[in-house]
């Protein structure tokens, strides 16, 4: 199944015939059997598939946390296939932002500073009126003093997508942040990032394998044995259950 | 559970090697420690069987009395015999053959006109012709033995250093006779070794000759007898002893055995290496007391580590004790492996540690090496225990690990408690008054440094207990430059200090305990010396002064050169000896009678100088005023050679410049009652007709000729004394580096630890953008922390323990000096030592997979 291509500008994610291998010989694992992949800018994507469909494979590809086995990674227009490890430490705390299923945060720093951690790696303070808006957006501005471990998990999830925002990142790359949460704080989770689209302008590439969570998503991918078998624009909760049964079949 | 105790072990070989190591180190100390010394015993034990040979019994004067201090060795002490005594000891029953006996001052002058002298002794002896003599210890292997009064045969290595040839000339010089040329006539083997006696230059002559150099006319030191066949070593000695008890000569002389001649002197020698093994084993037993703290460490940080799996094992049902159980079967496998490790690794270090104090101008004989069962035992038995005891307290906390644990997801809570922290306070107390009490308790030499090892031991742990309070300002105080020009790597570093405040502390307290004890010696040293210093320079007004260029006193003939040639000068001799007031032993400095021309020492108005010329004494003024001895009063003494009277001419308000420490000062008027004549220092003042250069040339010269002595105008007296002292200083530093490197092993290892423990914290922050550069920096940050910590700690109870130190002897003169530049030194070293610590563990978070870190379980 082919995925349309919009032009190279527009997107902020891209995998072009990537394949991931673990191991080699018969106990190889081919997590990635070439994908290619397109995520747009100012878009809310979601990568949906079974267990150990490599999804969070992907995701590490594109975020460039994990090296491919073949094919080329791009963030905007840099190849991140092709660079050093610093480089790519670099790209991560620059441009890319992060929200992961559970410990997120640097347990000996408090919210803000953990909100603040990529700039203040890179030397940077963040913009006032911006970090402002993050705090309200995600609704944490009397939080942001605590420790993680005084904070609920959905404070400490909703720390960890300001943290994501703050350095206005090309791409943000979620891996089930809702995972570990109840649905309401789940549910809040996702509203924070959809606002984040909608409103910031942000780009959010988020694996889930809930169809709620999928819903709130402009767009759905759906992977199966390593390859994207589908996909979905404004997805609803129905229409992705009913794509997700028939991907089982 | 010791399937899962050796489970634990195996899975963490690198936390094992580093814990093991750092008890190995201290026991690997202790026992090559112990086999250096046997190793020197089995020397010595080999070489006085030697020396002895063929020596049946051996008829002597009685000692008079013990001699205190260590200062004057019993034989310095004994009284001659007079020569008639031979005759009689020749008489007795089953006696084959008796000969009169001496070992006396013979400086060898070697053929290029210096001295040979190193830091043994040099003695001469009688040679009777070799086919009938008693003593069989020397044999002739190079020429023949002297038989004219100008003859003169060395032991072979003094033959061969000296670079003597048979039928060339050599020099020697004496005590009471001026220095003499000889003809070499032959080299001997002594003892059956070519070290000779412990590396002594002997000189022998003949018997004549021997008497009349040594000062020994009609004497000798004493009568070595052989039996007549058939008669044993004890039958003989109780037929000798019977004799002496007919003739009426039993109490002034005495009778042993050949072989308790032998054990005599190993025993003497002995005695004094016990001290050193002494003085070796605090050392290791330092750096076990920091090797413990590694290891409690170590056990507490991989206890709070395995607290799921601790819950997960009780959750299945296992006790607390099995849980402890297996913590402490943990360390006593530690334990026995480390010990084991340690014990090889000391006994491959001995030639390593042997080579150190020789650096350091300890030079000590090599033998085969004597491994005793004591050896091994105690090494082992102490590396073992101190392991294990570290380990219980963490074991208990793990003990005390709930069931349920194992389904939060919270580590134990390490916040110490109030308890803990009454309970250091406490122990801090009873250490400090402990410590205390040794210091100013007026309790004797060995009680009182027992006080006050055990005092610190206890306020060390105190203080090791009660840090975690400090661990957190430490660490904001010590980061706070880094963090106001923003870096966030020391804001992290840090905070990860303070998350556990204990595990920071007691790291550091294994580095503190290494730098409280440099530090106190530091300011040991600097006080010692500051007031060495101030006082020689306060009290004497030498313009020159003549002291042994090794450790042995030298001749007077120094002296009398010296006046010979400058007659309008002062020239004084010292001398120390042992007397006995009453039923004490004391000892006395001998000085010449014009002595208080040269050394102010606070003569009160009223002494009598000019009868001091003939004889007396002087007395420090407490000594006088505890006593009850005023100006004129007479002192029933003992002298060396029997009793005596002795007035006192004067009480002395000032301390006696170092290093003469005794509250007596007899005129060397009276020192014929010793049998020995050595000076241990000589101090002059030239007259005004006299020019210094001349004068100094007068003194080097006689200094030269008599040989061994060094010349020096006060300065570089001082200066010599200083660098002779800084030696032993510095081999003190270097044995304490043990300390400080394990402290290090621990530092090594407990960010090892931290590190491996945040590996998903660490997988976070790269993955959010964190350089491997700025990780490094985090970890090196934290072993800053540490370190500096650590290093400030000590250094500040280091200087307080001197400062207390100093207190207590302060009636002896000396005065509080702090060394602020080495002080600081020693820090910024420590601290640096520190920084390169944390390189490994900062490697190796840097080399961390970012993937594998943050999908790390
Ligand atoms: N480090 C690894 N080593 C070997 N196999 C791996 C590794 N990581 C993932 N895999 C395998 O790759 C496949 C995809 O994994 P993953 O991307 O985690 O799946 P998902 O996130 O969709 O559940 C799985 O079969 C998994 O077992
Ligand atoms: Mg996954």
């Amino acid at each position: 199944m082919s995925v349309p291509s919009p032009s190279v500008t527009t997107a902020a994610a891209r995998a072009v015939d990537v394949t991931k291998v673990y191991g080699q010989g018969d106990t190889a694992v081919h997590a990635l059997a070439g994908v290619s992949v397109d995520f747009l800018r100012g878009q809310y994507a979601a990568i949906m598939g079974p267990s150990g469909s490599g999804k969070s494979t992907l995701l590490h590809c594109l975020a460039g946390l994990d090296r491919v086995s073949s094919g080329q990674v791009f963030l905007g227009d840099d190849e991140i296939s092709a660079m050093n490890e610093k480089e790519l430490t670099l790209v991560r705390r620059d441009k890319i932002g992060f929200v992961f299923q559970a410990y997120n945060l640097v347990p000996t720093l408090t919210g803000l500073e953990n909100i603040g951690l990529p700039l203040a790696l890179a030397g940077r303070s963040p913009d006032p009126e911006w970090l402002d808006r993050i705090l309200t957006t995600v609704n944490l501005a009397d939080r942001v003093g605590h420790r993680p471990n005084e904070l609920s998990g959905g404070q400490q999830q909703r720390v960890a997508v300001a943290r994501a925002l703050v350095s206005r990142p090309e791409v943000i790359f979620a891996d089930e942040p809702t995972g570990n949460l109840d649905s309401r704080s789940g549910a809040e989770i996702l509203g924070f990032m959809r606002d984040a689209v909608r409103e910031l302008g942000q780009t959010i590439v988020m694996v889930t394998h809930d169809p709620v969570a999928a819903s709130y998503a402009d767009r759905v991918v759906f992977l199966a044995d390593g390859k994207i078998v589908d996909e979905l624009a404004g997805p609803t909760v129905d229409s992705v259950m009913d794509r997700m049964r028939r991907l089982g079949d | 559970m010791w399937r899962v105790t050796l489970r634990g072990l195996v899975a963490k070989k690198f936390r094992l090697a580093l814990s093991s190591l750092s008890i190995a180190l201290g026991v690997a100390f202790m026992a090559g420690t112990f086999v250096l010394t046997d190793t020197l015993g089995g020397v010595f034990d080999g070489l006085f069987t030697n020396t002895t040979q063929g020596v049946d019994a051996v008829v002597r004067s009685k000692l008079p009395y013990e001699p205190t201090g260590g200062q004057v060795s019993r034989d310095q002490l004994r009284p001659p015999v007079p020569e008639s005594l031979v005759d009689v000891v020749r008489d007795v029953d089953g006696v084959a053959r008796a000969e009169g006996s001496l070992l006396g001052y013979a400086l060898v002058i070697g053929s290029d006109g210096e001295a040979l002298q190193g830091q043994a002794p040099t003695f001469g002896l009688p040679w009777y012709p070799r086919s009938d003599t008693v003593n069989r210890s020397s044999e002739i292997v190079k020429g023949r033995a002297p038989r004219a009064p100008d003859e003169v045969a060395f032991d072979i290595r003094t033959f061969e250093d000296g670079g003597f040839r048979v039928g060339g000339p050599a020099r020697v010089s004496f005590q009471t006779v001026p220095p003499r040329e000889f003809r070499v006539v032959g080299a001997f083997l002594f003892g059956g070794s070519k070290d000779g006696p412990v590396g002594a230059t002997l000189s022998a002559f003949t018997p004549a000759t021997a008497q009349e150099v040594m000062n020994r006319v009609g004497q000798w030191d004493l009568i070595e007898v052989r039996a007549a066949d058939g008669v044993s070593q004890t039958a003989l000695r109780d037929d000798l002893r019977a004799a002496l008890r007919a003739d009426g000569l039993a109490a002034d002389f005495e009778s042993i055995t050949g072989q308790q001649l032998a054990d005599e002197q190993a025993d003497e020698l002995k005695s004094n290496l016990s001290i050193f093994n002494t003085f070796l084993l605090v050392f290791a037993l330092v750096a076990l007391f920091v090797g413990a703290f590694v290891i409690y460490n170590t056990f507490s940080i991989t206890v709070a580590q395995r607290i799921r799996e601790i819950g997960l094992l009780r959750a299945l049902g296992a006790t607390g004790r099995q849980v402890n159980r297996a913590v402490v079967g943990e360390s006593l496998v530690v334990g026995v492996l480390s010990s084991v490790i340690g014990i090889v690794l000391g006994i491959a270090l001995v030639p390593l540690l042997q080579g150190l104090l020789a650096g350091f101008g300890i030079d000590l004989p090599g033998g085969p090496l004597v491994i005793a069962t004591r050896t091994l035992v105690v090494s082992f038995l102490v590396g073992t225990v101190v392991t294990v005891v570290s380990s219980l307290a963490p074991a208990r906390r793990a003990a005390r690990v709930p069931p349920i644990t194992a389904l939060r997801d919270q580590a134990l809570d390490p916040a110490a408690n109030r308890r803990r922290y009454l309970w250091g306070a406490a122990l801090w107390v009873v250490g400090a008054v402990i410590l205390l009490a040794g210091l100013f308790g007026g309790a004797s030499g060995g009680d009182s440094a027992l006080l006050i090892g055990g005092g610190a031991f206890f306020a060390f742990i105190g203080v090791a207990m009660l840090s975690p309070l400090l661990a957190g300002p430490a660490a904001r105080v010590l980061t706070w430059p880094a963090r106001r020009r923003g870096r966030v790597t020391a804001r992290l570093a840090s905070e990860n200090a303070e998350r556990n405040p204990r595990r920071t502390a007691s790291t550091a307290s294994a580095l503190m305990i290494g730098l409280t004890l440099v530090s106190m010696v530091a300011v040991l040293a600097a006080s010692l010396k500051g007031s060495f210093t101030e006082t020689i320079r306060g009290q004497s007004s030498a313009d020159f002064v003549l002291s042994p260029k090794g450790f042995f006193p030298f001749s007077p003939a120094a002296a009398e050169q010296i006046r010979a040639e400058l007659p309008d000068a002062t020239v004084v001799e010292y001398r120390i000896g042992v007397i006995q007031i009453g039923n004490d032993t004391v000892n006395v400095l001998g000085a010449s009678p014009d002595f208080t021309e040269i050394t102010d020492i606070g003569l009160r108005p009223g002494a009598r100088r000019d009868a001091f010329a003939r004889g007396g004494l002087y007395v420090e003024a407490p000594e006088a005023g505890a006593r009850g001895l005023k100006v004129g009063d007479t002192v029933e003494v003992r002298f060396p050679d029997g009793p005596g009277r002795v007035t006192v001419q004067g009480i002395y308000a000032k301390e006696l410049p170092p290093p003469f420490d005794p509250p007596f000062v007899l005129s060397l008027a009276d020192w014929d009652r010793f049998p020995t004549t050595e000076d241990v220092s000589v101090s002059v003042l030239k007259g005004p007709g006299t020019t210094t250069r001349e004068a100094r040339r007068v003194v080097e010269r006689a200094a030269a000729e008599v040989g061994g002595i060094a010349a020096d105008d006060l300065a570089s007296f001082i200066d010599r004394q200083i660098a002779q002292f800084d030696q032993l200083l510095n081999l003190v530093y270097v044995l304490l580096m043990l300390a400080v490197v394990i402290a290090l092993v621990g530092i090594v290892n407990a960010l090892a630890l931290s590190v491996y423990e945040r590996t998903r914290e660490i997988g976070l922050l790269r993955a959010v953008g964190m350089t491997r550069r700025q990780l490094r920096r985090m970890v090196r940050g934290e072993a800053l922390i540490v370190s500096a910590f650590g290093a400030l700690l000590g250094l500040v109870i280091g200087v307080v323990f001197g400062f207390l130190i100093v207190q207590s002897v302060s009636s002896e003169g000396i005065a509080f000096a702090l060394p602020v530049v080495q002080l600081v030194v020693f820090v910024v070293l420590a601290v640096l030592a520190g920084l390169v610590a944390g390189i490994p563990p900062a490697r190796r978070a840097g080399r961390l997979d970012v993937l594998q870190a943050i999908t790390s379980e």
